[in-house]
């Protein structure tokens, strides 16, 4: 493992930063249409077409995309230290599976209900993601009651339990997109394609909130992380409380994840690869790696999203579909490169 | 062997082989007309029903609910997934699908199990109106088909009459608002909108559905949205689009919801649906005046 100092820490987090910076301002400006800066700059709050491009259909998607794409790779990121696999992913938690069965309930059950924002002052918004934040909220229970194995949160049951449970809503939902109106079923399968699609601030800040609170706390065990690593019994041993730690990391990125999935449905491949990625580059320090992946992970979707919005214009592309058709291939090179470099030593 | 008995030969051979060709047409016209027919398709239902023979439906899927008595048929399961098990049970003499919804692997699969399988198209207007005459031919009734069609026709140019005046409309129209999911090109809900005097802000798209980015929509700037489909509420469709000002559709308040799915299906209902959305895209044109309908006035210039 490299040496950590606040020299490295600041540079890769600084550049890292930048890029992001960059990216933010680079993907708002790129779209399937043409946008025209000064006129979108010179009346905002007129209604005026370049200024709704920019600051209603393409800034709250970008800032959205950044904090999903951060989120994931962050949850990514704790969770292959938690269960100790490098296949963990934030889908594997069964928690984005009770997210989608909510969701769709929500879609199927009362399609047009609208939650008015602090007494309809803030204008109304679909309650789907709060349907599917509460699917979130129970499946995340579930998932931990069946993972306690003598009072404890154990890291191969929590795997297993996860998966199987996320299979399983995977029939249930397909059983619903069977038997619901075949327009409706069109709509239920974009949806669960995910989109990072919004043009309401609320939600982008209501995300926000939960990705930062989340990844502070998850950050502050950073050097918690790098022990459990070595092992349980080694973390023990070194004064690791695991089994609080376990419950923790388990709460925190099961909230997060839950939020994620409820506003941008199943957006895959970010969680699993973006760690991987950071790792091979900045190595598995936990108190670097967390932040690192983090920025990575913004970087990463909000250029996911904007290829998605343009490659087939004027049709928009599931994000979905450009995060693994892009990131499996750039991930299998890394890997094939570092397999090289460890013969070649 | 002279050239002229070489001449005589070949013409015994082509009379012969007409002489077969026009047996056989004989023996195809003798062939009684289906009088068990499974539909594979709620626009293939409509269109059975429309001609007459709805009572030689012997079964349909779970979707087919226009007409009502549709709804009192046996079921073969759903519009993508019919069941073979159940198609078959019911003995038909005539199975019809859709090219581009029946699983052709099934259809090959009736086909071996001796079932007499039709598959039709139904991508443009003009499939569709061929497929009501081919339909009706099938059934050995194409006079039923040729009237259909006229009908529709006649209801395609009452439209085009009465929008002729007025200038067309951009217009969007979607069946999803989360994720917006629009009506493209190469689909004939995009000619439907031509016909009713509108113009399809997606229809230079390679695909008949297509997800829109919102901001795909602003630099459009469609005069008309229209959500169609089931559940479709004016008020939270007029609510969706609301902080999009520079919308003309949204400052002319012409964001409209249709909750029927008439003008989504490729069947007999065609030009009542072209007239729906004629209706929602020029109303002007359909302000009945007392002289008769909109005689000569021009619908341009007389907003309701």
């Amino acid at each position: 493992m490299k040496v950590l100092d606040r020299r490295r820490m600041i540079l890769v987090n600084g550049v890292l930063l930048a890029l992001l910076a960059f990216s933010v301002v680079g993907c708002a400006l790129l779209g399937p249409v043409r946008l025209d800066l000064s006129q979108a700059l010179q009346n905002i709050f007129s209604a005026n077409p370049d200024a709704e491009i920019l600051f209603r259909a393409r800034l709250p998607r970008v800032l959205l995309g950044v904090a999903i794409g951060g989120g994931m790779a962050a949850c990514g990121v704790v969770l292959q230290a938690l269960l100790g696999n490098p296949l963990a992913c934030p889908q594997m938690l069964g928690v984005s599976g009770g997210a989608s069965l909510g969701g769709i309930l929500g879609l199927i059950l009362f399609p047009h209900w609208l939650l008015p924002i602090a007494g309809g002052l803030l204008g109304e918004i679909s309650w789907v993601p709060l349907a599917a934040f509460l699917g979130a909220l129970l499946s995340m229970m579930l998932v931990y009651r069946f993972s306690l194995f003598h009072g404890r949160l154990h890291p191969y049951h929590l795997l297993l339990s996860g998966v199987i449970f996320n299979s399983f809503i995977a029939a249930v939902i397909m059983f619903l997109n069977s038997i619901v109106d075949f327009y409706q079923a069109q709509g239920l399968l974009f949806w669960l394609m995910g989109s990072l699609s919004t043009r309401a601030y609320l939600t982008v800040a209501f995300i926000w909130a939960y990705i930062i609170v989340g990844f502070l706390w998850l950050w502050a065990k950073g050097l918690s992380l790098n022990l459990i690593t070595l092992g349980e019994e080694a973390a023990m041993q070194l004064g690791v409380e695991t089994v609080a730690l376990q419950r923790q990391i388990f709460v925190a990125s099961s909230l997060m994840i839950g939020a994620m999935v409820s506003v941008s449905g199943m957006i895959g491949f970010v969680g699993l690869m973006i760690p991987h990625v950071v790792r091979l580059i900045v190595g598995s320090d936990h108190r670097l790696l967390l932040p690192a992946s983090f920025l990575a992970g913004g970087i990463f979707l909000c250029w996911a999203d904007t290829l998605a919005r343009v490659m087939l214009a004027p049709a928009e592309l599931p994000v979905g579909i450009i995060t693994a058709f892009f990131g499996g291939p750039f991930f299998l090179f890394l890997l094939y490169r570092e397999g090289r470099r460890k013969l070649a030593l | 062997m002279n050239r002229s008995q070489r001449i005589l030969i070949v013409h015994c051979f082509v009379g012969s082989l007409s002489l077969l060709c026009g047996l056989n047409v004989f023996a195809q016209a003798a062939t009684p007309a289906p009088r068990r027919i499974v539909s594979l398709a709620p626009s293939v239902t409509e269109t059975i029903f429309a001609l007459g023979f709805g009572n030689r439906l012997v079964g349909v899927t779970t979707y087919c609910d226009y007409p009502a008595e549709a709804l009192k048929l046996p079921k073969i399961g759903g519009f993508m997934s019919p069941s073979l098990e159940a198609i078959v049970a019911k003995r038909p003499d005539l199975v019809i699908g859709v090219s581009s919804a029946t699983d052709p692997v099934k259809a090959r699969e009736m086909e071996r199990l001796g079932l007499k399988v039709t598959l039709i198209s139904l991508a443009s207007l003009s499939d569709i109106l061929n497929s009501i005459k081919g339909i009706a031919e099938l059934l050995g009734s194409p006079d039923a088909g040729e009237k259909l069609v006229y009908k529709i026709t006649e209801q395609f140019d009452e439209v085009k009459k009465r929008v002729a005046p007025a200038p067309r409309r951009s217009t969007l129209l979607a069946v999803g608002l989360q994720p917006l999911v629009a009506v493209g090109g190469k689909n004939f809900i995009d000619e439907l909108i031509t016909l009713a005097g509108g113009e399809n802000i997606a229809g230079n798209a390679a695909q008949p559905w297509l997800n829109l980015p919102d901001e795909y929509v602003v630099a459009k700037a469609p005069q008309v949205i229209i959500e169609a489909g089931m559940g479709s509420e004016r008020e939270r469709s007029a609510k969706h689009w609301d902080d999009l000002k520079s919308i003309p559709a949204v400052k002319e308040r012409r964001v409209y919801a249709y909750p029927s799915d008439k003008i989504l299906r490729p069947g007999p209902r065609v030009g009542e649906g072209l007239e729906e959305i004629a209706r929602l895209v020029h109303p002007e044109c359909f302000a009945e005046s007392k002289r008769g309908p909109n005689k000569g006035s021009g619908c341009e210039g007389s907003r309701p």
